[in-house]
């Protein structure tokens, strides 16, 4: 047992912490500190800087761009990049298709694909869910029939965040509907999101913003080659990407961040004769979430170390679910600190109020989210109660 | 950053494991009698002295080491004077007592709560003149085990630590005026720091009694039929469970990283106190959803569950519940802005 860092990665710290608060342009980690929705082109800068550097996918294998870090370096980079408001380079791209391809797909499809993923020359978008198709993916019903070289697709998806700026999507599709096993029946299709027979409607969500949306398929036909990996193989390579990352799958760094600009806004907040943060509930607050935080990013660090090689691992169900909940926990609690302040949702120029506080309840709302996509946080419970603790429901 | 056990580490594990193995294994009720057997054997084992350096008759190991340790007697729900014993010694400086306290030839406990006071460890009704105390401490741990006893006392220059060798208890009350004393050498921050150190060997205790409240329901879950079918067929209860685990493994995150701190920075407050927010949060959680879910046997004093979730209890209520941690890192939160947990 042995607390603190290395003198390396000490200095791999100071390297990672140098470079985002430098390099990413201050414009867009103003808006990410405010909650200020990004647009297209904001993602595609900041994830353009990080590609140039050689860090949008270090945790891809070496000849695919990828650094060979250990697990606390990674931490580290995660960490420092959450801290200095810097949006992660788009997950769809780095931590689902990417690492996916790079371990089961062909080596045709590894070099067609994998350089403009890195790059983001292709916007990627996830197509798993579907109307009927929720937390039981595995009943999805969208098709995928082989049709000569190509496979016919039909069906619908949703929740598809960030469809609108998608240029392909990864969809999982039945091709073996007589499957002894639903799972057995499933594929991975790529698909370019302007073939003929997609069509995009979007949703809006409770905060009125649009960042999800409908996709359908009508007759869309698809090359045999962007088959990921082999035919009804797709259950085994989603399971694969849900669950290959422990080290990421709480933000720490972000809740780190948003909790020391919760202490920040608090002490801007008039009230009475001094400030919230001379409330010693609000200060007794402030401190519970922070022990709820050490606990959590301990638990990071902790479980990190043992990582199973790539391999979904049960362990990482306690920091989505940790992780999730702080993270719905600090919203909440920025958004009641900043109270009436938060009745508008308009960013005006003239207002007296920040932008923080404009966009408090929104944002709250926002990550409700948090706890129901990539796995629900009662998913999370089943897996431990299965996986970990041997309850056989 | 590592947070493995070292071969060394893992041994001292085992050894503990067994000695406790051999002298009892089921909890024990309420506020149990000190397990002298036991503690003897620990003594044997070297653990009284675990953290205090070879040259002043200790071990020369760390708090990580007699964290070990703790966690045994936490996952076993037996009662010894250990963290006591670990706590006294460390306010005894280079008093007599406290080779007698290492080497497990005396039983030496510290007597730090004042009656009808909430915790603080600054003494307030107990005083000294010279060396002469008033005032009165109770409860005193294990007191029916006729301990000599560690005390502090108000003085003249502020906060004076005073040994006393066969006191009479009055059940575990101790009336000290007219006792004889002796003032050690050491002042608040030595108290402050024995205290930590009590601090993280009552949490390892607790993890260890949450790890079995745990591994206890769990096990009943699966054995135990109601409606045709083992009661892990309801979500509700597994969910539960899974909830428990959760709040398991962060307070083992906490309480490993707190003894990794003390190793090198034993005067942390601050992490002493977010350890026992984190430990008692959980404690409270485990041990009240452990009698839970297992119905009406968990109330019972035959069965062992509810013994862990009374040890948890005391625990928290030892050296600043989860209240009075919280208020003191609130008071402070102002004072910096992020976390930093790894440098
Ligand atoms: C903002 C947002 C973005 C998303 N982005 C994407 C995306 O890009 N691509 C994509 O494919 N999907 C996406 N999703 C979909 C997400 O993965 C699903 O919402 C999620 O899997 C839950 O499915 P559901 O919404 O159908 O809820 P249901 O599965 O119908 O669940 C309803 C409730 O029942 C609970 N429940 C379900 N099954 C069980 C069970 N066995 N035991 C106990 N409780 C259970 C759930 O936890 C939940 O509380 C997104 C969702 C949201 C909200």
């Amino acid at each position: 047992m042995q607390r603190g860092l290395s003198p390396e990665d000490e200095q791999f710290r100071s390297e990672m912490r140098e470079f985002f608060t430098t390099a990413i342009p201050q414009d867009i980690r103003d808006k990410v500190a405010a909650g200020t929705e990004l647009s297209k082109e904001d993602f595609e800068r900041s994830h353009r800087i990080m590609h140039e550097a050689g860090l949008a996918v270090p945790h891809w294998p070496a000849e695919w761009g990828g650094k060979n870090w250990s697990d606390l370096q990674r931490y580290i980079y995660l960490d420092e990049m959450q801290l200095a408001n810097v949006p992660a380079p788009l997950a769809f791209n780095a931590n689902m298709i990417g690492p996916v391809i790079a371990t089961f797909g062909s080596q045709t499809m590894k070099e067609r694909f994998l350089p403009p993923t890195a790059s983001l020359d292709i916007w990627w978008c996830q197509g798993f869910s579907e109307p009927e198709s929720g937390s039981d993916l595995a009943s999805l019903r969208t098709t995928a029939v082989l049709d000569g070289d190509e496979y016919v697709v039909n069906g619908q998806k949703t929740w598809t965040t960030l469809g609108q700026h998608a240029d392909w999507i990864f969809a999982l599709v039945r091709t073996n509907p007589a499957a002894e096993r639903q799972q057995q029946g499933i594929s991975m299709l790529l698909i370019p999101m302007d073939a003929p027979g997609v069509t995009l409607r979007p949703i809006q969500l409770i905060d009125g913003g649009h960042e999800v949306n409908e996709v359908f398929f009508d007759n869309v036909r698809v090359p045999a080659d962007q088959l990921v990996g082999e035919e009804n193989r797709g259950w085994d390579y989603a399971k694969f990407l849900l669950g290959n990352e422990r080290v990421g799958v709480a933000p720490t760094g972000w809740i780190k961040r948003k909790l020391a600009a919760a202490k920040e806004y608090a002490a801007a907040v008039a009230s009475g004769d001094g400030h919230l943060i001379d409330d010693p509930v609000i200060a007794a607050r402030i401190a519970e979430l922070e022990c709820d935080l050490i606990a959590l990013e301990l638990t990071v660090l902790r479980v990190a170390a043992n990582s199973h090689g790539g391999k979904p691992d049960p362990a990482s169900s306690i920091l989505k679910l940790r992780g999730s909940e702080l993270q719905q926990d600090v919203l909440e609690f920025i958004a009641d600190i900043a109270g009436p302040s938060s009745l508008s949702w308009d960013l005006e120029a003239e207002s007296a109020i920040a932008d923080w506080a404009h966009n408090a309840t929104p944002v709250y709302l926002n990550f409700r989210k948090a706890s129901i996509y990539g796995g629900s946080n009662e998913v999370q419970r089943q897996v431990i109660s299965t996986g970990i603790l041997g309850l056989k429901g | 950053m590592n947070f493995e056990f070292t071969e060394d580490q893992i041994a001292l594990r085992d050894a503990a494991r067994e000695a406790i193995s051999r002298h009892r294994t089921e909890p024990v009720p309420g506020t149990a009698p000190h397990d002298g057997e036991l503690w003897k054997a620990l003594a044997e084992l070297g653990g009284l002295g675990l953290p205090f350096p070879e040259e002043a008759g200790g071990m020369g190991a760390g708090p990580v080491e007699a964290m070990v340790v703790a966690l045994e007697l936490g996952r076993a729900g037996v009662r010894t004077a250990y963290s006591e014993t670990l706590t006294a010694a460390a306010m005894l400086g280079d008093d007599e007592l406290f080779g007698a306290a290492v080497e497990g030839s005396r039983v030496v406990v510290p007597a730090l709560f004042e009656p009808m006071r909430a915790w603080s460890p600054t003494p307030v009704d107990v005083r000294a003149d010279g060396d002469a105390l008033t005032g009165v401490r109770e409860p005193v741990p294990y007191a029916a085990a006729a301990p000599a006893v560690v005390t502090t006392a108000a003085t003249a220059d502020g906060v004076g630590i005073f040994a006393i060798d066969n006191p009479t208890f009055t059940g575990a009350r101790l009336d000290l005026a007219g006792v004889s004393a002796r003032r050690v050498d050491g002042d608040e921050v030595l108290v402050q720091r024995a205290i930590n150190l009590g601090t993280l060997l009552l949490s390892a205790e607790a993890l260890g009694a949450m790890e079995s409240a745990l591994h206890l329901t769990v096990e009943y879950l699966k054995s135990r039929k109601q409606f045709g079918v083992p009661l892990m067929k309801f979500q509700t209860l597994t969910q539960r469970a899974a909830d428990m685990y959760t709040s398991l493994e962060l307070a083992r995150s906490a309480v490993y990283y707190l003894a990794m701190t003390l190793a090198i920075r034993p005067d942390d407050a601050i992490g002493v106190s977010r350890t026992k927010v984190i430990v008692g949060k959980s404690g409270r959680h485990i041990g009240q959803e452990a009698i839970q879910l297992h119905g009406g046997i968990g109330m019972t004093a035959e069965y062992a569950v509810g013994h862990h979730t009374a040890r948890l209890t005391e625990i928290e209520h030892t050296y600043g519940d989860t209240r009075y941690h919280l208020s003191r890192l609130a008071r402070g939160v102002s004072e910096y802005g992020g976390l930093d947990l790894v440098s």
